[in-house]
């Protein structure tokens, strides 16, 4: 154990775990609005994220042009291609949310299926697109190329900050930001909530279920695209599996908070990203995930809601 | 009556396997068609260059002894096994293998974690194997008289890989990170115990790991100037990216899992410099005439092309010399030798080669380059 590692090192491994829970907020918060609207746990919704990786990648060589033997952009070029980058992710990902819910969820809703059956069918949804892009991919990894140069913006008590990770958590931030003004001020938002309340009465209220379902997983896959699109900046690589273990860890953070709570998701997040790191500091890289997890156990052990309860009712963000 | 019943059908069912086990075809069934040589490795999956480059090896050997024998009772095509790297996919596949009486002899498998499954099958079925690139030192008590190897193993590439980084870092602090596999974890070990006092901290990055930051916190504050990673390249290169883009510039070295065009493409600048060393010998050092006779049959050498184009021809030549059955070719290539392009292959009772070398690569101008043996 290297208690010294993260007392010395703790403002650098700081803002790297909230770069990476930034990240895990994002993804987790799809899987918490899903279960919030259908009490179902979207399990192709790590699939929804793995596409977005490869969008993004499609989005810069495709559209903008880069090759990834080119040297970063700068300026205006820059800002472009990451925007461009960032909405082509955020639509494949919201698109692919969408299809998965007409294909996996509609249908056995509308007959009446059980949940288990729902949830295999997800889980099917899931197994094909991962194996798809295996074959598609050749099972290779894929480089996504350097569109901005990675430059220490400063330096503060040891802790090198780096400009893609800042930019990372701002955007975030903002994205989050929007969901809550969605969810709380518009009338698509009002629906979601009342839906998640109580969805026979929303029904008579005039509340068109179909429909919120329908925005539910397309603002769940927004967000899983972004996340996508912030993770290939940074770690820029992609491969068929990526999803795995994102998906784990960000269902992981939804639980921690509450799943169904928005708070609680981003909660669980930003929770999850700083333990992994500093676990790693402390017990080395290969104990993060069983200590990772035995808190989360000792978490719902004491509270089996989750840190923050299961309720998007009173979503705030 | 109701025991009865149950004994009954307790003495049919023993009956019926008995009989089944009676009528299995045995190992050394006689193959009623062309002989097969066998090649396992990893065709498809994350580690797929490696095993294509040796497939490619395997693929020319038989094709240079088949012009040169015209009337040789072998089949043309290579028998193809794609265990993906993977012992959860090697272990179903083997016994498959194993059941083909045609085949009579197997290149491979490529890697350690995946013979560990199959070289057991293979002792059962008799089958004779010459892995090309399975590196791990136990593999001798899994594949017992079966088993040959022709390249050294870690226990002399790991200190090899060690004196690499010594001989090129002035008074190097060493830090090590290997990715929990069975070849990562055996490798590392010997690399441990030659560098001794020198090596300054340690961490595994399970397979899957993407973001390093821990690692690398942990480097830093070690004050090493140099990282030994075990592992393989795609996570290398992400590993050695983040390294990089965390501005540190210490030495960056790798064993032969790294050593592979796909780890440049994917880390690019940051691969610039890396050390690299394997057992092997490029096909173009080894002889560059095949090399370029090689590359004009469309196969490209890569990294162990070599060392699986001289064990495919071992055990060519052990059909040449009348062996038609696996026990007498397996016989043949345990006690004769054959004049290989990287070495002469003569096995010990273990099945191990001798009088061979590691090499040292650098990677220079996204290029592999040879640095030649490295020194004891």
């Amino acid at each position: 154990m290297d208690f010294a590692l993260l007392r010395d090192a703790f403002w650098g491994l700081t803002f790297d775990g909230i770069a990476l829970g930034a990240i895990y907020a994002l993804i987790s918060l799809g899987y918490t609005l899903v279960y919030g609207v259908l009490r179902l746990i979207n399990f192709a919704h790590s699939e929804v994220f793995m596409i977005g990786t490869f969008a993004a990648l499609v989005a810069a060589s495709g559209i903008m042009g880069v090759k990834v033997e080119d040297d970063p952009r700068t300026g205006g070029s820059m800002i472009l291609t990451l925007l461009v980058c960032l909405l082509v992710a955020m639509l494949a990902s919201a698109i692919t949310a969408v299809l998965v819910e007409i294909v996996a969820y509609r249908r056995l809703r509308q007959r009446g299926a059980t949940k288990l059956a729902t949830l295999i069918s997800a889980i099917g949804v899931s197994i094909s697109l991962v194996e798809l892009f295996r074959i598609i991919t050749d099972s290779l990894p894929r480089e996504f190329p350097r569109i901005m140069e990675k430059t220490f913006l400063f330096s503060y008590a040891g802790a090198d900050i780096r400009n893609d990770k800042v930019i990372v958590i701002i955007a975030a931030g903002l994205m989050m930001f929007a969901l809550e003004r969605f969810i709380t001020k518009t009338r698509l938002g009002k629906g979601i909530r009342a839906v998640s309340m109580d969805e026979n009465t929303s029904t008579l209220m005039g509340v068109n279920i179909n429909r919120v379902i329908t925005v539910t997983f397309f603002a769940g896959g927004i967000m899983a695209g972004a996340a996508a699109f912030f993770y290939i900046l940074v770690y820029e690589n992609t491969s068929f599996k990526v999803g795995f273990f994102l998906g784990i860890s960000a269902f992981t953070a939804a639980v921690l908070g509450g799943i169904g709570n928005l708070k609680g998701a981003l909660f669980g997040g930003f929770a999850l990203g700083l333990m992994e790191t500093w676990t790693s500091a402390v017990f080395g890289t290969a104990w993060k995930a069983v200590i990772s997890f035995i808190i989360l156990v000792l978490v719902l052990l004491i509270k089996p809601t989750g840190l923050f309860g299961e309720s998007i009712q009173q979503a705030r963000v | 009556m109701k025991k009865n019943r149950v004994l009954a059908v307790v003495a049919a069912v023993a009956i019926a396997t008995s009989s089944f086990v009676a009528f299995a075809p045995s190992a050394s069934a006689a193959c009623s068609s062309k002989l097969k040589i066998a090649y396992q490795g990893p065709l498809t999956g994350p580690e797929a260059a490696l095993g294509i480059n040796e497939l490619n090896g395997v693929k020319f050997a038989l094709k240079r002894f088949l012009a040169a024998n015209k009337s040789a009772n072998v089949d043309p095509v290579v028998y193809e096994v794609d265990d993906q790297g993977d012992p959860a996919v090697a272990g179903p596949i083997a016994p498959k293998v194993a059941a083909e009486e045609c085949v009579v002899a197997l290149v491979g498998p490529a890697y350690s974690g995946a013979s560990k499954v199959s070289l057991p099958v293979y002792l059962s079925a008799g089958l004779p194997i010459i892995t090309p690139s399975a590196t791990n030192p136990t593999l001798p008590d899994f594949g017992k008289s079966i088993f040959h190897r022709a390249v050294l193993t870690d226990d002399y590439q790991g200190p090899a890989l060690a004196r690499l980084v010594t001989s090129r870092v002035k008074n190097a602090k060493v830090f090590l990170v290997n990715d929990a596999s069975d070849y990562a974890v055996g490798l590392q070990k010997t690399v441990d115990i030659t560098l001794a006092g020198r090596v300054v901290g340690k961490d595994v990055t399970p397979t899957g790991t993407t973001d390093f930051t821990a690692t690398i916190a942990k480097i830093k504050k070690s004050g090493a100037t140099a990282v030994i990673y075990s592992g393989y390249f795609s996570q290398a290169a992400v590993f050695v990216k983040q390294l990089r883009d965390s501005g540190s510039k210490i030495v960056f070295a790798s064993g032969d899992g790294t050593l592979d065009n796909q780890f440049i493409k994917l880390a690019r600048k940051a691969a610039e410099g890396v050390l690299l060393s394997a057992p092997a010998i490029p096909m173009e050092t080894a002889s560059p005439k095949l090399a370029a006779e090689m590359v004009k049959a469309g196969w490209t050498p890569g990294v162990y092309t070599t060392e699986s184009y001289d064990a495919a021809n071992f055990f060519l030549e052990a059909i040449k010399a009348g062996n038609t059955d696996r026990a007498s070719i397996n016989k043949y290539v345990s006690t004769k030798s054959s004049k290989g392009l990287s070495k002469v292959l003569k096995f010990d009772a273990q099945g191990e080669v001798s009088g061979a070398d590691v090499n040292g690569f650098v990677i220079k101008n996204g290029k592999i380059v040879l640095l030649g043996a490295i020194k004891a």
